[in-house]
């Protein structure tokens, strides 16, 4: 049995990572410039066969309006016909357990959750939705949402090579995301999670007779599968309520490991294929490398809050076994903290533990993190808006250079200041607002009640979570509510599309000015002084923005001790 | 100055220059209170968002019933009061630093006024007599004679004789410059005053038109566009306040709504004007026109304010060889003897064949040969005859009154004309061309005595430069009439990046739309009429004042010295204003990492944890807000100066830049304001803590009570 415990353990799975991250890295690179790849004579016919499926011309190269409109409208399509398969999953087959048909408001929150990369799940998967809605609703937004995220930070990338306007065609981006990695790697991790012994079977429930009480029916289905895709798409929708936390879903720490893979493979892959794209090598590395330092802070951040609690202390209890609340007992502490912070920071939302029963400081770590979204966050939209903070960083270093900031030869004038600040703009506007009337016309009730602190830290962590298209929940508030359902759905899509149509609008912007060749004058963004800077930039600008509402949260409940 | 200049301050003495231009702080201040105005707070939406909380503060102290059950019994208006007051004090001071720029373009542009409305001038008529009129009834092209303590009426070159001029009033500059006919240093301007010397001028504006009367309408413009920049800055600052606006706005709702014993309102508008970006808010507009400002005194005009944030952004500087990077004549620096010959013998036989040259090249000559020791002979000029330098005899040289022949000149004219020329001056001359120098054959009755080598002399200095440019990133093109060998020899001894040799001026249009269409900023000098659309189309054209109208209104720069290298000095001034802007933006964000550290354990007092992030240990929290917030206001003033005089700057790779501005900026702004606010705070303390002020606040607290 493989156990990760110690430091060690977590540096040389740190470079396995980094080695893999580099290789899918640079497959990427090369599916997204267009350049053979050995998956070409297996998926050639695949992808011609989708694309006359959709009917669209794959062919012509897009501006970003028009590459943000098909977008749009694919994803608009998908989020209603998963809408109408909610409502109506009664009348259909497969369905073992007879789920009902969802409630409207339900069915919204839930089809928009799934089309915007949230997965945020305001319901119990094995009990209302049936095998026939998560195949072929659910599952199929899994694949089409990352294939989306890629698709844009693909675009966004593009605006640093071309200059003709057009940053790609969004048809043939979504299906090659689809087909040269989302489903070659998701194939590979679900046989892998079989091995590992995860359940894979069409098969609805088995029965079993446990030691004591009567004969129960356990639900079962394309778990191995459907975990796969949960995990790589930096989805996070559970196939039980329990997520990661469930032994059918992550039964050992071989699993636990294969998920945190999953999680973190895309995103951290984006950096190498940014540097693949531009052809610059140096170029992905502050961003790596500012991802990995916020990624490993926030790591030793949660195992040092989750290993003394402050109340139990305060009692006089030992807590030399480790954390008792919250944790999954079958993993060790490191375990569960690395798939956690994988799962959050990578924009997953998979949970393998109660994130309502940890400490306030592992909790006010994990929304830090939510906060950030690009740390490395989740696939094509992490580094999507890793690059945007890039930006921003670079505009101030700029000008203190004396100089109209440029980045890879491209200058951010007020065009990308503009699209740049939607994005740092929308997120604290999605979070905050809501939260506030949901306090303000006390439409919160929770289940138990807990302190009101507690009760804050929830519903800000609702739609944080939401906002950031995370999905990870801290229990106890009550969320399958009309107004929990509806607001979320708006902070959801809010927290995607406008993010995402900013990223393609720098895009285009970028793609149509022509590079300018890199002199001694221009900041070098790949020297470590501006990796410094960008990491201290990001944690600064987040810190000004969030730092009232964790003191209100986190700290009102006792992170800093002394309570 | 030239060496031998005519006028030179005599020892001790001082010219007493009357400074016109002097701030006026009495005007500042008034004008400072002027914009107080909406109609001014409106531009700048920072200040804006300061000023509105500043009336809800002013209504929450002396109106309270307007706000329902206000803080509830804990309502304390000396603590409203105090709150206002800094506001308004903070708004003050962003309009102070606002109305300190204005105020010192206006003082130049006043006393310019001044100038131009009681010119007169001696106007020299055909038949040679000379009358007194106005300025303004002087035209293009009419001569006038100005005498020590005159005034310059228009614009003008000086055609004959060489003075001592004060151009304070434009410029600025209290160091009186000299101006002489021929040369460089021809072109003065109106409204200078001659301190001494007397001087015939050429009028070169007519009036209404000169350099004056363009600087007036460009200082007293009343709308001063936005650069690029500032425009792509003021949308991050906006997106950050609005950003601060919202988690402040909702933090005040839900502390209401949580822990409604926590909720104080002015504490909470205390924390929004803390957070957002004031300092950078404030000083924003002067920094802009402080740019300007500081080009004007560099002796330069700028039509615009875009032009000069663009000379920070410039990629690429054409450059002319003559008179940019060279000293712009060939002057002599080496003699060649025939063999046989003695040195002292073809030396004199050259300075005698310059005596009666004028030429910058054979003025030269004498002087090389003065500095090894020979002395001309004492030539009766007056008995010589001059045979001058023709484009078809290539030569030039006199005939003594005895009859002897001394010629200079070309090597292919002095060899059809020589009897003989000797094989190895042949292969010497041959070498010489090579390097891109011009060797001189020197005769004696068509006999060869050697060679006189003369070279295109580097401009002192500009080799620093050159280097300080490319260490900026800016790639220098020299562009020259001069064949390759030539130009090759100077741009490797200058260190320009690129050069085009046997250049019309012409093809500057041509390297321009070239480099332009690679996506680079371009900028050039120049001063004749066919530079003019090279200048028009360059991002940064610097026309010198002393050349023709037509390059003067194509370019948007004019150096009133008429000095092309100025164009290194603009680039630094525009690099300065964004480092300006970069540099007090990060120091604006820092700064609210310790306002935070102040603020947060004073908003919830007694909450878990409190004392932990309270680092400064400032234990009473309503004087912890009013520091913060007091600090934040008096950072404006604090940077006025880095505002005006522009964040210090010299020639630095970026990375280099970047660490040390981020190091001073970013680091010296989180520490100082940690430090600044303690202080602050002590202060504060002390003062509340003084037995006269706590009488007179309890007084003010009753009266305010029972208003």
């Amino acid at each position: 049995m493989i156990a990760i415990s110690t430091l060690p353990d977590v540096i040389v799975l740190i470079i396995l990572g980094l080695v893999s991250a580099a290789i899918v890295g640079r497959y990427m690179a090369k599916v997204f410039v267009g350049r053979p790849t050995f998956l070409d004579p297996v998926m050639r016919p695949v992808e011609s066969a989708l694309l006359r499926l959709m009917g669209v011309d794959a062919s012509r190269q897009m501006r970003w309006k028009e590459y943000a409109v098909a977008l749009l409208v694919l994803n608009a399509t998908a989020t209603v016909f998963v809408f109408v398969l909610l409502l109506l999953q009664g009348y259909l087959p497969l369905n073992y357990w007879n789920a009902p048909g969802m409630n409207w408001d339900l069915a919204v929150h839930t089809a928009l959750s799934f089309d915007t990369n949230t997965d945020f799940q305001h319901y119990t998967p094995e009990l209302q939705t049936s095998l026939f809605s998560s195949l072929f609703g659910l599952m199929m937004m899994m694949f089409l949402s990352a294939a989306s995220g890629i698709s844009v930070g693909v675009a966004l990338i593009r605006g640093f090579l071309r200059k003709d306007g057009t940053i790609g065609n969004f048809y043939l981006d979504v299906t090659q995301a689809f087909t040269r990695v989302l489903l070659p790697i998701s194939i590979l991790g679900a046989l892998m999670l079989i091995l590992a012994g995860v359940p894979q079977t069409l098969a609805q429930s088995v029965n079993i007779v446990p030691l004591a009480g009567p004969a129960q029916g356990i639900p079962l289905g394309p778990v191995a599968a459907w975990d796969s895709i949960e995990w790589l798409g930096s989805n996070g929708g559970g196939f039980y309520a329990a997520n990661g936390a469930s032994p059918l879903q992550n039964p050992s720490a071989i699993t636990n490991l294969i998920a945190i893979f999953l999680m973190l493979i895309i995103p951290f892959s984006a950096p190498f294929m940014f540097s693949r794209m531009v052809r610059k090598e140096g170029e992905g590395r502050p961003l790596l490398i500012a991802a990995l330092t916020i990624f490993l802070v926030a790591i030793l951040l949660f195992l040092y809050f989750e290993s003394y609690n402050p109340f139990l202390m305060s009692t006089g209890i030992s807590q030399a076994g480790g954390p008792l609340v919250g944790a999954e007992q079958r993993f060790t502490l490191p375990e569960s903290a690395l798939f956690q912070i994988a799962s959050v920071y990578g924009n997953v939302g998979s949970t393998s533990m109660s994130i309502g029963a940890l400490t306030p400081g592992a909790q006010a770590d994990l929304l830090w993190g939510m906060f950030i979204q690009g740390a490395p966050g989740g696939d094509g939209t992490g580094f999507g808006l890793l690059l945007i903070n890039t930006l921003l960083a670079i505009f101030v270093g700029g000008l203190m250079v004396g100089r109209t900031p440029e980045y890879l030869g491209k200058k951010i004038g007020k065009y990308e200041m503009r699209w740049s600040t939607v994005v740092i703009l929308s997120h604290p506007f999605a979070i905050l607002i809501p939260t506030a009337v949901a306090f303000i016309f006390g439409l919160a009730q929770f289940s138990p009640a807990g302190l009101p602190s507690h009760q804050f830290t929830a519903v800000l962590y609702e739609f944080t979570s939401e906002s950031a298209n995370n999905g990870s929940s801290m229990g106890s508030l009550i969320d399958n509510t009309l107004y929990f359902n509806l607001a979320g759905a708006v902070v959801m899509t809010v927290g995607r599309y406008l993010p995402m149509i900013a990223m393609l609008a720098i895009g285009g912007t970028l793609a149509s000015q022509s590079p300018l060749p890199p002199g001694p004058g221009t900041i070098k963004t790949d020297s470590s002084t501006f990796t410094v800077f960008l990491i201290l930039f990001i944690t600064i600008v987040t810190g000004l923005l969030f730092l009232p509402v964790l003191v209100m949260g986190p700290f009102a409940q006792g992170l800093l001790g002394g309570g | 100055m030239p060496e031998d200049a005519p006028f030179t301050l005599p020892h001790g003495a001082r010219v007493s220059v009357r400074r016109k231009a002097t701030l006026s702080w009495g005007e500042a201040i008034g004008a400072s209170l002027r914009k107080f105005h909406p109609r001014h707070q409106i531009h700048n939406p920072i200040m804006l968002v300061v000023y509105i909380f500043f009336f809800f503060l002013l209504l929450a102290t002396f109106a309270p019933w307007l706000f329902p059950d206000l803080d509830g019994p804990a309502y304390d208006p000396t603590y409203y009061l105090t709150l206002t007051i800094i506001l308004f004090v903070t708004l003050w001071f962003a309009n102070i630093a606002e109305a300190l720029a204005e105020a010192q373009a206006k003082a130049q542009a006043d006393s310019l006024k001044e100038v131009r409305s009681g010119l007169r001038a001696r106007q020299i008529i055909p038949d040679g007599s000379r009358r007194w009129v106005s300025s303004s009834q002087l035209h293009s092209g009419d001569h006038v004679e100005i005498a020590a303590g005159e005034m310059v009426p228009l614009d003008g070159d000086v055609v004959r004789g060489g003075a001592l001029i004060d151009e304070s009033m434009m410029t600025g500059e209290s160091e009186p410059v000299v101006r002489e006919s021929g040369g460089d240093k021809t072109s003065v301007i109106g409204g200078a005053r001659v301190i001494q010397g007397s001087v015939v001028v050429r009028i070169t504006a007519e009036p209404g038109f000169g350099f004056l009367d363009k600087m007036i309408r460009l200082v007293e413009g009343t709308t001063r566009d936005k650069s690029p920049n500032e425009i792509a800055l003021t949308v991050l600052l906006s997106a950050l306040t609005s950003a601060l606006l919202v988690v402040v706005v909702s933090l005040a709702y839900l502390l209401g709504f949580l822990y409604p014993r926590l909720f104080n309102l002015g504490t909470l508008i205390a924390l929004i004007v803390c957070l957002i970006p004031t300092t950078i808010g404030g000083l924003l507009s002067a920094i802009g026109i402080s740019g300007i400002n500081r080009v004007t005194r560099a002796n330069v005009v700028s039509k615009s304010g875009k032009a000069v944030e663009a000379a920070g952004d410039l990629d690429v500087l054409i450059l002319d060889k003559t008179g940019t990077i060279t000293v712009g004549n060939r002057l002599a620096v080496q003699f060649i003897p025939c063999e046989g010959v003695e040195p002292v013998q073809l030396m004199k036989a050259a300075i005698t064949s310059s005596a009666l040259d004028d030429t910058p090249e054979g003025k030269s000559i004498i002087r090389l040969a003065g500095l090894k020791g020979v002395l001309p002979d004492r030539v009766d000029a007056q008995k010589s005859r001059a045979l001058p330098f023709t484009p078809e005899r290539k030569m030039s040289g006199l005939v003594t009154p005895e009859g002897v022949e001394y010629m200079k000149g070309a090597v292919s004219a002095i060899t059809t004309y020589a009897t003989v020329f000797p094989e190895s001056l042949t292969k010497r001359s041959q070498a010489a061309a090579t390097e891109g120098m011009t060797p001189l054959a020197v005769c004696v009755d068509k006999k060869v005595l050697g060679l006189v080598i003369l070279k295109d002399v580097v401009k002192p200095g500009i080799k620093d430069r050159l280097r300080e440019l490319k260490m900026m990133g800016i790639r220098t093109v020299m562009c020259t009439g001069d064949n390759r060998l030539t130009a090759q020899a100077i741009a490797i001894e200058s260190g320009v990046d690129a050069f085009v040799p046997e250049a019309k001026p012409e093809q500057k249009l041509s390297i321009i739309q070239d480099e332009k269409s690679r996506g680079r900023l371009v900028a050039m000098s120049g001063d004749g009429t066919n530079d003019a659309p090279a200048l028009a189309r360059a991002d940064v054209g610097l026309a010198m004042n002393s050349g023709t109208s037509a390059a003067k209104e194509a370019a948007n720069m004019v150096d009133l010295d008429s000095d092309p290298t100025k164009l290194i000095e603009v680039v630094s001034i525009g690099k300065q204003l964004l480092i300006t802007r970069g540099a007090l933006t990060t120091f604006s964000i820092t700064n609210d990492v310790a306002k935070y550290f102040a603020i947060i354990p004073a908003v919830f007092v007694g909450f878990a944890g409190m004392e932990t992030l309270n680092i400064m240990q400032l234990t009473d929290p309503k004087t912890a807000v009013i520091a913060a917030l007091l600090f934040n206001a008096l950072m404006i003033p604090l940077l006025i100066p880095i505002a005006m005089r522009g964040a210090s700057f010299r020639p630095q790779s970026a990375v280099e830049l970047l660490r040390r501005n981020l190091l001073i900026y970013g680091v010296g702004g989180l520490v100082s304001a940690f430090i600044g606010i303690k202080l602050v705070y002590l202060g504060v303390q002390t003062l509340f803590s003084n037995p006269t002020f706590m009488i007179a606040s309890g007084a003010v607290r009753q009266a305010l009570l029972h208003l």
